[in-house]
């Protein structure tokens, strides 16, 4: 499929010569709600005119027809490889992908799925379901411990606006002009700030927001909900300062709780053994 | 001969289907749900009573606000927190707000080349920019909506038990009053359109079952209701509909009396609720001329746009009404945190969702149970293919797949719900 529409005029443009120069990208989806595509779709005009630069080769959400299997420039993969065809498709899009990228929390950090693992597992499936036998629950992995990852849209789910930032930079990319994109190592707070938002903190209100990487337009404190770290650690985020912040707000179990939603107890688990104080 | 389907495009969740035909008869059509298990019920075992709505609403993207909703209305019902009736108001313009978007979708994007043999929306989108343009509106407007109120079109965060967290300004809500006065007439027109396509024949009278409630078109609230006299109150629902797992299947079934498939959905309700509707979508539904009670699921698609139009009509009024309101009474005042049981339903866009929380006197949950809309009309789904397929069975096996995808899109199927 070619998603090649002018919304202003109407019009769609199938010039073949065209169409040869624009880079080849694909949008697939393994286990998630989805809600990432539609973060996308969501952007309604925005999203179709950047569509306008490529074309579209597998985007099932939209349309009937089997793509080729061609090579393509840019994979973008959304949830998690939780079952055995959701690690093949992966696989086999980053085999076919000059570059690979990874769009929400469930393919970036595992996501809600990921709870599980923190579970004991039996318990869990059993609770769900009565004949287990030939029901696959294997431990749930993010992405990159499938296949090299070139780049990260965080988040549950992405923002948007985030999307059209860096999309054109990573098109620039595979055209051997210019590097691949970095999200700048700044906190939730910088735009919670910038927001006019009262600290949530200064309320006794658990939020992640000054270990978390910025970028989603601090989109939940603005709601007054305490940030739950969905895009992950800052390169720089100090833990052990934000828990030292948290103590009177929540206790130890219930921030490990929360650091379990989004996939994030890992890495901060990560973080502190690589700063254990010698 | 077998008609296998690999994997249907343009639903939401991967599955697959497969019917066999033996000279002409149908010995088995089944679907082949290719989807990830995530075990969200299982996982939300030991959790804080908050971390419910939050991490239940992420079982689908397209429907956040009605999981999210329903996992509310559960914990309230079983800690016995009591709203305000401003809260309730700002619930039901965000239910609104979602069959609005959600429906603009499917019958559009998703449903509507299949009745104007279209390959693809591509295509859908070359021939007829004008109602493209007015189904991209008519969305636009209800994730507005959730977007205000919510915070967020995507997994919305205002929402909580006891109330909301924030809320939108006066100014915000006379916005969307004036957004919403500019939709309903694209919305009309919309429809108007719609009225033109052709939907193939089919009728397999079943048992319809939706919420129902004294006052108005029941959303939000309500009894759970059908056509064949059944009338009982929400904690009742798992008394009358069996939720079951079949050895090897992932995604559960659900039977009415454990025997029966039933059917959900915008044609359930409106064959149940019709004459609650508001003025135009009653005008709407008159003028398409449809024998009530109607049995055709291809119908779904119009009966989605008679919910839109219901909906953004409705939806306007609670805005004016919210306008006259002390919104500070939906901020979300201190509660008591204790155990109980209990169960919530509200009508999702693809029909009845249902809701079952036991939780401990510290507030953490101790089971919980959730019976989407798509695992209980997909059994019914099946047995509508079964007596579709003698009607169209011809040579060209592909002719015949198409006609079965279009059958399966028309009902809405929501894959990543029926198995969470």
């Amino acid at each position: 499929m070619k998603i090649d529409i002018n919304m202003d005029e109407n019009v769609l443009i199938t010039d073949a010569s065209q169409e040869t120069k624009k880079p080849k990208i694909a949008i697939v989806s393994l286990t998630s709600c989805e809600g990432c595509q539609f973060a996308l779709l969501d952007l309604g005009e925005k999203f179709l005119e950047a569509m306008d630069q490529v074309e579209m080769v597998d985007f099932r959400l939209l349309e009937d027809e089997g793509d080729a299997g061609e090579p393509i420039d840019i994979g973008f993969v959304e949830g998690n490889p939780m079952t055995a065809a959701n690690k093949k498709t992966l696989m086999e899009l980053r085999k076919r992908s000059k570059l690979l990228v990874v769009i929400g929390n469930c393919a970036a950090m595992g996501g809600i799925p990921e709870i599980r693992n923190y579970h004991e597992k039996q318990q869990t499936v059993k609770h769900v379901y009565k004949y287990i036998q030939g029901i696959e629950t294997e431990e749930v992995q993010e992405v990159d411990n499938f296949v090299k990852v070139d780049f990260t849209f965080p988040g549950c789910p992405i923002t948007g606006e985030e999307f059209l930032k860096y999309f054109p930079i990573l098109l620039a990319n595979v055209k051997g002009e210019g590097e691949l994109p970095t999200i700048p190592d700044s906190p939730v707070c910088v735009e919670c700030k910038k927001k006019g938002n009262r600290c949530l903190l200064l309320d006794k209100k658990p939020c992640f927001g000054p270990m978390i990487l910025g970028g989603c337009d601090a989109v939940c404190p603005t709601s007054r909900m305490g940030c739950q770290g969905c895009r992950g650690l800052r390169p720089t985020g100090n833990v052990k300062a934000m828990k030292m912040t948290l103590k009177t707000m929540m206790t130890d179990e219930e921030f490990e709780n929360t650091t379990e939603i989004y996939g994030l107890k890992d890495d901060i688990e990560d973080w502190e053994s690589d700063h254990k104080e010698k | 001969m077998n008609i296998k389907i690999n994997h249907i495009a343009k639903i939401e969740g991967h599955t697959g289907f497969m019917a066999s035909v033996i000279r002409g008869d149908v010995k088995s059509a089944k679907f082949e749900v290719q989807e990830g298990i995530r075990l969200i019920e299982g996982i939300l075992i030991g959790r804080e009573y908050k971390d419910m709505p939050v991490i239940a609403q992420r079982i689908c993207g397209i429907c956040p606000v009605v999981h999210n909703l329903t996992a509310i209305k559960a914990i309230e019902n079983a800690m016995k927190v009591e709203v305000t009736p401003e809260t309730e108001k700002l619930r039901r313009v965000m239910e609104h707000a979602q069959f609005i978007h959600s429906h603009a979708l499917h019958l559009f994007f998703l449903s509507l080349a299949d009745f104007l043999d279209i390959e693809n929306d591509l295509q859908l989108v070359k021939e007829y920019p004008e109602q493209t343009k007015m189904a991209v509106k008519i969305r636009e407007y209800g994730m507005e909506l959730i977007k205000i109120i919510g915070g967020r079109v995507v997994h919305p965060l205002t929402n909580e038990v006891g109330g909301f967290k924030k809320v939108p300004t006066i100014e915000e809500l006379q916005a969307l009053i004036i957004k919403g006065q500019e939709t309903l007439p694209i919305a009309l027109e919309l429809a108007a359109f719609f009225k033109t396509i052709k939907t193939p024949n089919f009728s397999r009278p079943t048992e319809y079952v939706c919420l129902k409630t004294k006052g108005e078109y029941a959303i939000y609230d309500g009894d759970v209701t059908s056509n064949k006299g059944l009338f009982v109150d929400v904690q009742k629902f798992e008394e009358n509909f069996h939720e079951f797992q079949r050895p090897k299947e992932i995604v559960k079934r659900v039977m009415r009396d454990g025997k029966t498939s039933y059917m959900v959905g915008a044609i359930a309700r409106v064959n149940n609720n019709a004459e609650k509707l508001s003025y135009e979508a009653r005008e709407y539904l008159k003028s398409l001329n449809f024998n009530m009670p109607d049995y055709n699921p291809f119908h779904n698609v119009l009966y989605q746009m008679v919910e839109i139009v219901h909906c953004v009509e409705d939806s306007i009024q609670l805005l004016k009404e919210l306008t006259h309101a002390d919104l500070e009474k939906a901020i979300t005042k201190k509660y008591v945190v204790r155990e109980g049981s209990a169960a919530a339903a509200v009508e999702a866009p693809r029909g009845t969702l249902y809701y079952w929380v036991d939780i401990d006197p510290k507030g953490y949950i101790k089971n919980v149970n959730i019976i989407s809309p798509t695992a209980q009309f997909l059994t019914h789904l099946e047995d509508d293919i079964a007596a579709f397929i003698p009607g169209i069975i011809e040579k060209d096996e592909k002719a015949m797949e198409r006609k079965m995808r279009a059958f399966i899109r028309a009902y809405d199927p929501c894959i990543s719900c029926a198995v969470h």
